[in-house]
């Protein structure tokens, strides 16, 4: 998969004043990399994502994702792709209270129709990657936060897809537990050749990264190894 | 039905609710009784004595539960339809001065078999059977010889109505008429079978217009809350909502995710509220009769029919589906990014 973004841009307007979270931004990504974006809360971090994950429309610019520009796309044809092709993970888990671990990791593949034994299956599999093979029945209250995350992780990657957005995945987690996940996501990244984005705080996300950017003031500077 | 397919007589000012006479004065039984015997078309005539309230006390009640029915003994069945008593009883005999039959609801209620004593306005009285009828009215009725009822109650050679039953072939409508143009019979006033249920028909069709208004009220506000409760269950977890979408869910999904969830609640809110409902329905039944609430049980189905039972269940599934529409389309249209925006 490839992203590139070309002056792209995102308004919102509060009260009587727009404020602009993302200002012209050009960004491409051409390979299955870890790429991290640092920078301070409001920064437009999160609009970004939302923006190249296909959750949002931007006020101005394109996003392309294999060359073909997005905002030509209908809302479903978005959501096909967001089924598909992109998995999220959220800084607060967003888990289902009332499914079991399984069934969370299930829902993706429930929604392009995959078989009830294609998607146990593989839902299995996805826990025993994320170490919660055992955990498999308990429900996201039995579960610990990096269990929670863990979860996260393996329901995003139901679909098998190209790229994982991770909005602040660390976030709530202690340093051991965040070290996991990261861990995690780097393994996801170096072994299905997936790429992931994430933004983050977090400084050991930033030293396992191919490529930081840094956002400040809706604006994206690349800080290493950008392309 | 009592007095089936027969007319009714009674006091002029008198009105006659199905069977039960309401209101109006007695009339001399002998003389009133021959008259009628003696007009063109009549087959038989049965006077009865017809009190409300079983007790020491006569009272006139908002809602009488209890009655009295005093009727000559050879014309029990002609008035009342067969008679089938439970267990050994038998009918009194028609100069018994002491023997009643008893309805099975107030035996019930009393503990009352064959031989109980009992004692009525001062006169020690015996159960000589317990009627086995499913009839509210006779359920809840002591009957007993005519002359005795008389007695007891103090309303000598006295009637409050009379059954008369037509020659086969006369309309009833020929016998009323001829009853009250007799000049001999002064002060009554005689309903055929069809008149004396018309007459409920007014209150019947009032209390109807109350009851579709209030139920078109209840509709209206039990539509709000579950559209209230649903807005309220959506919003909370919009972030659910937000989640699904960002996972590829089609719009429709979260709409169908949504009415499943408010037809459930609508089924088993159905259930749990017609449950409860009938059960209010009984004990606000026993708390205006005073019958206690087990003995309606074994007839709750009357009190509350399988079909009203259906119609509701249906309204309320219907309500929680229409109350959740709206809320599943907001739930739809959500802008994901806004709500995990917001969250954070």
């Amino acid at each position: 998969m490839k992203i590139r973004t070309v002056n792209l841009t995102r308004s919102f307007r509060v009260g009587s004043s727009e404020i602009t979270a993302v200002k012209a931004t050009n960004l491409e990504i051409n390979e299955p990399k870890l790429v991290t974006i640092i920078g301070p809360s409001g920064s437009g971090k999160s609009t970004l994502l939302n923006l190249i994950g296909l959750n949002d429309y931007p006020t101005s610019g394109e996003v392309f994702i294999d060359d073909s520009n997005t905002s030509q796309l209908s809302g479903s044809e978005r959501r096909k792709i967001r089924g598909a092709r992109i998995g999220f993970v959220f800084q607060t888990f967003n888990l289902f209270p009332t499914l079991s671990a399984l069934e969370n990791v299930e829902l993706p593949m429930s929604l392009v129709n995959k078989s009830q034994k294609e998607q146990r299956e593989r839902a299995m599999k996805l826990l025993e990657t994320v170490g919660l093979a055992r955990r498999h029945d308990h429900r996201p209250k039995q579960l610990s936060m990096g269990e929670m995350q863990r979860v996260a992780i393996a329901r995003a990657l139901a679909n098998k897809p190209e790229m994982i957005i991770a909005d602040e995945p660390t976030g709530e987690l202690d340093s051991a537990t965040a070290k996991e996940i990261i861990s995690l996501l780097q393994d996801i990244n170096e072994r299905d050749k997936t790429m992931v984005v994430v933004a983050t705080h977090d400084e050991k996300i930033i030293d396992a990264a191919d490529l930081v950017y840094t956002m400040q003031d809706g604006q994206l500077k690349p800080k290493r190894g950008s392309e | 039905m009592l007095f089936n397919g027969q007319v009714t007589v009674v006091s002029k000012d008198a009105i006659v609710i199905q069977a039960i006479p309401i209101g109006g004065g007695m009339l001399p039984q002998d003389s009133t009784v021959e008259e009628i015997r003696a007009i063109p078309g009549v087959s038989a005539v049965t006077p009865v004595l017809f009190v409300t309230s079983v007790g020491s006390q006569m009272l006139i009640q908002a809602v009488p539960v209890n009655f009295t029915m005093g009727i000559p003994v050879e014309d029990w069945e002609l008035a009342l339809g067969p008679i089938a008593l439970k267990g050994n009883g038998h009918l009194p005999a028609n100069d018994s001065s002491s023997e009643i039959v008893a309805g099975g609801s107030l035996a019930d209620q009393y503990d009352w078999t064959v031989g109980t004593e009992i004692q009525v306005n001062g006169y020690k009285l015996h159960v000589s059977g317990v009627l086995d009828t499913r009839m509210a009215l006779l359920s809840r009725c002591l009957v007993m010889p005519l002359r005795l009822a008389q007695s007891i109650y103090n309303y000598p050679q006295m009637v409050n109505i009379i059954a008369v039953k037509p020659v086969q072939n006369v309309p009833q409508q020929n016998l009323t008429e001829a009853i009250k143009s007799d000049k001999k019979i002064i002060n009554v006033n005689a309903l055929t079978e069809t008149q004396r249920n018309d007459i409920i028909q007014p209150i019947l069709e009032e209390l109807q217009t109350w009851t579709i208004g209030t139920e078109a009220v209840v509709f209206i506000i039990s539509l709000i809350l579950v559209m209230t409760v649903t807005v309220m269950s959506v919003s909370e977890r919009r972030r659910d909502f937000a989640t699904l979408d960002a996972m590829g869910a089609p719009a429709s999904y979260v709409f169908r995710v949504v009415i499943i969830e408010t037809s459930l609640i609508g089924v088993l809110g159905g259930v749990i509220g017609i449950a409860l409902g009938s059960l209010a329905a009984i004990v606000l039944a026993s708390l205006y009769t005073s019958i206690p609430v087990a003995l309606f049980f074994p007839s709750i189905f009357e009190i509350v029919p399988p079909l009203y039972m259906l119609e509701m269940f249906t309204a309320i599934v219907g309500i929680c589906c229409v109350g959740g529409v709206i809320p599943a389309a907001n739930a739809m249209r959500m802008r994901i990014a806004e709500v995990l925006r917001a969250e954070y």
